[in-house]
């Protein structure tokens, strides 16, 4: 099944909304007990130049040091601080700073190359929060309640076919626009039809999860001129299978579903918020009203602030 | 009147569902306070009972139940009344995909728009949508009514076989199987007294469309 939540406060400001979106996946448990993950944009108050790199690394003796040693090799480690997490790992956070964006792949495919360390993200202007197990846990164990930011996408996961760990959690980003992440309810059918122009173009793919190939879709389109809802659009017409997905970019959000309408997502707004989920039960935990819009097969929407 | 009500504040949809099933036994109406959109409210009730809830519920509310009338002061999530064998389940506001999904009598009526796939394998029974219904509402339909006050999306009634779809608005697009046919004086006597019996005022019944199967025996695989 697997859930997926976004939220934007209208205003721009921030506000605590690590916190409504836990309450927001916490309803949305039940469709999917696997993992669940966060993109909270809007509140990491970075420099231009700075980037924040979450890196997975096994429990082992001086292996941090040569990640560490790697970093600094390509560009100083500014600060850094040690989370703890759940198995035989930890994750590594620290921040950087990069002359260009397009510095941010190499560096981390070159952390990558280390054994036993993932970089789970790298990102400037949202945290990525993911893991195994359930909401609140997450929730508890990365303080995801205290996190600020001005809108936020979310997920509850319900593996069907690829592994359960931190890695293939979502949210997915991408690296070939700044700051582009993808939470998914669905399965992509044509995921090979899809992924091998974008990889003939030079775009490389992690995983072989259909949700990765989405979120490098939606930000090759952007990255040729198409507008978040443009995108969007196009990739109902071009993506097979049942899905919806919600998509998170520095200015907003937005959601797009199959043509069929295979997988639910609603909408409800105020003056104040605009919500969209998998259920309603989720959406009553931000949203004071009984309005609710079904969002229609084939249908997208967009809100950014 | 003998009145129970349950706070379904901080209990689970099974918590509330065996309130609701005892209470049914002993009581004529039941009030369910915060559903929060919770979802398998009120399932497999078999009693003449009222039952109301102040607010929103989830997915399959009010499914395969028989005898009792459901009556849901907010919005339904998807398969409203799904599989009802009897009674009525009533949606003020909106619900969202398979709204009546597979009903064997009973009715159901949502006074907002609905998703898509309304009434989908239904074989008998009558669905009532005060708004718009969308993609293939009527898919797979076996028998019963479906009646649209607003408009209807594409591929409407499609493989339907038995039943009949009136619709008030606009149809996008009929799916294989289904043909429109001329109303009756009939038609509109019978629909004239369904929806005022649910307290729907139409102005021009000459208005609806009625939409039925090509054929009892369609060749699949189009």
């Amino acid at each position: 099944m697997c859930g997926i939540a976004g939220i934007v406060y209208k205003d721009k400001k921030l506000h605590n909304i690590g916190n409504d979106m836990t309450n927001m996946l916490h309803q949305l448990q039940h469709r999917g007990p696997d993992s669940a993950g966060y993109s909270i944009y809007g509140g990491t108050g970075l420099e231009e130049d700075e980037y924040i790199l979450k890196i997975q690394v096994k429990e082992s003796e001086k292996l941090l040091d040569k990640v560490k040693d790697t970093i600094n090799f390509i560009t100083p480690i500014k600060n850094d601080a040690i989370l703890p997490s759940v198995g035989d790992s930890f994750i590594y956070k620290c921040k950087i700073s990069l002359d260009r964006f397009c510095e941010l792949k190499p560096l981390i495919t070159k952390v990558d190359t280390i054994d036993d360390v993932i970089v789970i993200n790298g990102s400037h202007d949202f945290e990525m929060i993911k893991d195994v197990g359930s909401v609140l846990d997450i929730a508890q164990r990365y303080d995801v309640r205290d996190v600020k930011g001005t809108h936020a996408i979310g997920h509850t996961r319900f593996s069907t076919e690829s592994g359960v760990d931190r890695y293939h959690a979502h949210p997915f980003q991408t690296y070939i626009v700044r700051d582009i992440s993808v939470v998914h309810n669905g399965q992509i059918t044509n995921y090979w039809k899809v992924r091998d122009p974008l990889e003939r173009k030079g775009h490389i793919f992690e995983t072989f999860n259909d949700t990765e190939c989405l979120v490098h879709y939606i930000a090759d389109k952007l990255d040729t001129g198409y507008s978040l809802e443009e995108a969007l659009e196009q990739s109902v017409e071009d993506m097979d299978g049942p899905f919806s997905y919600i998509i998170g970019t520095p200015q907003g959000i937005g959601i797009a579903k199959d043509k069929l309408g295979l997988r639910p997502g609603v909408m409800a707004e105020t003056d104040d918020v605009f919500a969209i989920a998998s259920e309603e039960v989720s959406l009553r935990e931000v949203v004071d009203t009984h309005h609710v819009e079904q969002i229609s097969p084939g249908e997208v929407m967009v809100y950014e602030i | 009147m003998n009145v129970f009500e349950i706070n379904a504040e901080k209990l689970t949809p099974r918590e509330i569902n065996s309130q609701i099933k005892q209470a049914s036994e002993e009581y004529d109406k039941i009030i369910i306070r915060n559903p929060n959109a919770k979802h398998y409210l009120s399932a497999g009730v078999t009693e003449d009972v009222e039952i109301e809830f102040d607010g929103s519920v989830g997915y399959f509310a009010g499914c395969m139940c028989e005898g009792p009338k459901i009556k849901i002061n907010g919005n339904a999530g998807w398969f409203a009344g799904d599989n009802i064998t009897g009674g009525e389940v009533i949606v003020e506001g909106s619900a969202g995909d398979g709204a009546g999904q597979g009903i064997y009598d009973g009715t159901v009526v949502v006074r907002e728009s609905v998703g898509s796939r309304t009434g989908e394998i239904m074989k008998n029974g009558t669905i009532i949508i005060g708004g718009n219904s969308g993609f293939m509402t009527g898919i797979f339909m076996m028998g019963g009514r479906i009646i649209i006050l607003g408009d209807v999306g594409d591929d409407v009634a499609e493989s339907i076989i038995r039943g009949v779809i009136y619709v008030k608005g606009e149809i996008k697009s009929l799916g294989h199987n289904a043909k429109l046919e001329e109303l009756t004086f009939e038609d509109t006597l019978d629909l004239e007294e369904t929806l005022t019996e649910y307290d729907f005022d139409i102005d021009d019944y000459s208005e609806f469309k009625k939409i039925v199967p090509e054929s009892t025996r369609p060749f699949y695989g189009h």
